[in-house]
């Protein structure tokens, strides 16, 4: 009955606020006696576990130092395409674009300056001849230098007496101790004017390693048909010398510079250039390991073996080959070089660089020098990360220059100035 | 040996070259199964082959600037059985890729284009669709029904 209630007689509309006390104060508490946070699970057989343990793989790497973070990276062995800097595969320099990103600008950076004197070696006016546009450099110095390449050149070719080369050994035989006594020579004559060069390490046979994922493809057939599986690269490279310096190179070109370039798309399987895979350690190595403190690249040079010298080339009527073999070799050692570097210091896929690793490199067969220039941008070539990534890779280079043109009667003939020059402001490179 | 055996009169510096080759081999060019480069042309060769004479055979024969050559043999199934549960072999063929040079492509052509399935006029295939086109129509319910059947309502 209404009168048993206790209700009052006259209903009100509204309850009164703040009726019951208990809820007042309690409210802030309540979201603070945490209930653990309601993720995925990390074992069950879902998407969503496999997404949570790719997660926390991800946070596990990120928190963990260099060394770790190597060897996390590097732990699993899968099948890898293995791709050799020095390839006889045609158009290869497309194909090395597009599995690292980075895109072809003609010519070098601003920075060095490629005067119209290339191509003639004495050329008319003593203007010309005394006229060094290197900064730092005076012209006794520049002379020094002009002699130190003769000599170099001379020593091989002309006073040391050597057996006739075994087949396919001539240039490692007559260019390999031409270019790294050209190394040495130049590095300790411009230690004075560069400092850096004074703390670099000069390598002998160095050997670089790089090991990353770009692209992805549906498993075709096998227990693991139907699943997406990320395409995997390596590059073991041995130049025939590199300098090591302990601090970085400034960036040519600013990070953004790089969002416009172009980097051609290949939507064919990489077995088609042709490539092959192998599955053996993943390693990413600079030249050194870890705790050197020349972690840093400055130059490289390169050596073009018999089988792809253009004499050669000429003779198989693959002439327009070369300039293609010298850029997808420039190419790949470079990004190579500059992405062990980039990994030493803690950059990986998912952390991308903050700042621009740059390196420069030389390739040349004794008579032909071409140069090259990479700056490295973006790390983040897989394809989750590379989703919303406008970055891309840059490298500079120019068509072979030739140095001399021959050896006779104990003078070189034809020495080119502009080459040396080039030389010289590669080495002088500084921040 | 390219050419089947045969006796040429000894040769001596200044007589004419009197042999002409006519090798007895002959390539299929095929589509390719898995797609390949824009270069890139695929071929059937006979298995005596080599790299280098499908190289003279394109350059001399057909003035085709080869780039490279890359050659695999095709193992054909012996797998399947007959009637009498023998197995019978399916032939092996060699197969070659040839790399254009001097920048040339190639796509392999369609050669049986889809045949456009619209009946002549007046004809009886026309009347024929036509009228099986209506009866379908007569069988579908009212759309502005939903789905619904017609076994309910008036």
């Amino acid at each position: 009955m209404a009168a048993c209630t206790r209700l009052p007689l006259l209903f009100p509309k509204s309850l009164p606020a703040f009726r019951n006390k208990k809820l007042v104060h309690t409210e802030a508490a309540v979201s603070e006696t945490a209930y653990p946070a309601n993720v995925a699970s990390l074992t069950a057989k879902s998407k969503s576990a496999r997404r949570r343990q790719v997660e926390e793989q991800v946070k596990k790497i990120t928190a963990s130092t260099v060394q770790e973070k190597l060897s996390l990276l590097t732990r699993i062995q899968h099948k890898k395409f293995v791709i050799h800097p020095q390839t006889f595969a045609r158009n290869a320099d497309k194909w090395y674009q597009h599995f690292t990103k980075t895109a072809f600008v003609p010519g070098l950076p601003d920075r060095f300056t490629l005067t119209p004197e290339e191509t003639g070696g004495e050329d008319s006016s003593g203007s010309a001849a005394g006229q060094t546009s290197v900064p730092g450099i005076g012209d006794d110095v520049f002379a020094d230098i002009r002699t130190l390449v003769t000599r170099v050149i001379l020593q091989e070719h002309w006073h040391l007496k050597k057996r006739r080369p075994f087949l396919y050994r001539k240039q490692e035989q007559l260019v390999g101790p031409v270019l790294r006594s050209l190394a040495s020579g130049l590095t300790y004559s411009l230690v004075k004017y560069n400092p850096l060069l004074l703390l670099c390490s000069l390598d002998i046979d160095p050997k670089v390693h790089f090991y990353w994922r770009r692209g992805e493809r549906i498993i075709p057939k096998g227990h693991r048909k139907g699943r997406l599986e990320p395409t995997r690269f390596q590059i073991d490279d041995q130049p025939n010398s590199q300098i090591r310096i302990t601090q970085q190179l400034p960036q040519f070109v600013p990070l953004e510079a790089s969002y416009t370039a172009e980097v051609p798309e290949i939507t064919l399987a990489p077995n088609v250039m042709p490539l092959f895979r192998r599955q053996y350690d993943n390693n990413i190595f600079t030249g050194s390991k870890l705790p050197d403190p020349a972690c840093y690249g400055h130059t490289q040079f390169h050596l073009v073996p018999d089988r792809y010298h253009r004499d050669r080339m000429a003779r198989q009527k693959q002439s327009d080959q070369v300039e293609v073999f010298l850029r997808a070799n420039g190419l790949a050692s470079l990004f190579a070089w500059t992405g062990a570097q980039a990994m030493y210091q803690g950059f990986w896929n998912n952390e991308d660089v903050t700042r621009p690793f740059v390196s420069q490199a030389v390739i040349t067969d004794g008579q032909f020098f071409s140069f090259f220039c990479y700056q490295l941008n973006t790390l983040a070539l897989s394809v989750e990360a590379d989703a919303n990534n406008p970055r891309k890779n840059l490298l500079w280079g120019t068509e072979s220059l030739r140095l001399y043109e021959s050896v006779q009667d104990g003078e070189v003939v034809g020495l080119n100035d502009g080459v040396i020059k080039l030389l010289i402001q590669f080495l002088m490179n500084q921040p | 040996m390219p050419v089947t055996r045969l006796l040429y009169p000894l040769y001596q510096l200044g007589n004419p070259q009197l042999r002409i080759f006519r090798p007895n081999w002959f390539l299929t060019l095929v589509r390719p199964g898995k797609e390949q480069p824009l270069d890139t042309a695929q071929f059937r060769i006979p298995m005596e082959m080599t790299k280098c004479d499908v190289k003279n055979y394109l350059e001399k024969i057909y003035n085709v600037p080869v780039g490279a050559v890359r050659t695999r043999i095709q193992f054909g199934s012996n797998k399947k059985r007959n009637h009498l549960n023998q197995k019978v072999k399916q032939p092996d063929y060699k197969v070659a890729y040839v790399q254009l040079a001097q920048g040339q492509t190639f796509t392999f052509p369609d050669i049986i284009p889809d045949k456009e399935r619209a009946p002549t006029e007046g004809s009886m295939e026309e009347m024929q669709e036509k009228f099986m086109k209506d009866e379908k129509q007569r069988q579908k319910l009212d759309p502005r029904r939903g789905g619904v059947t017609e076994w309910f309502g008036l």
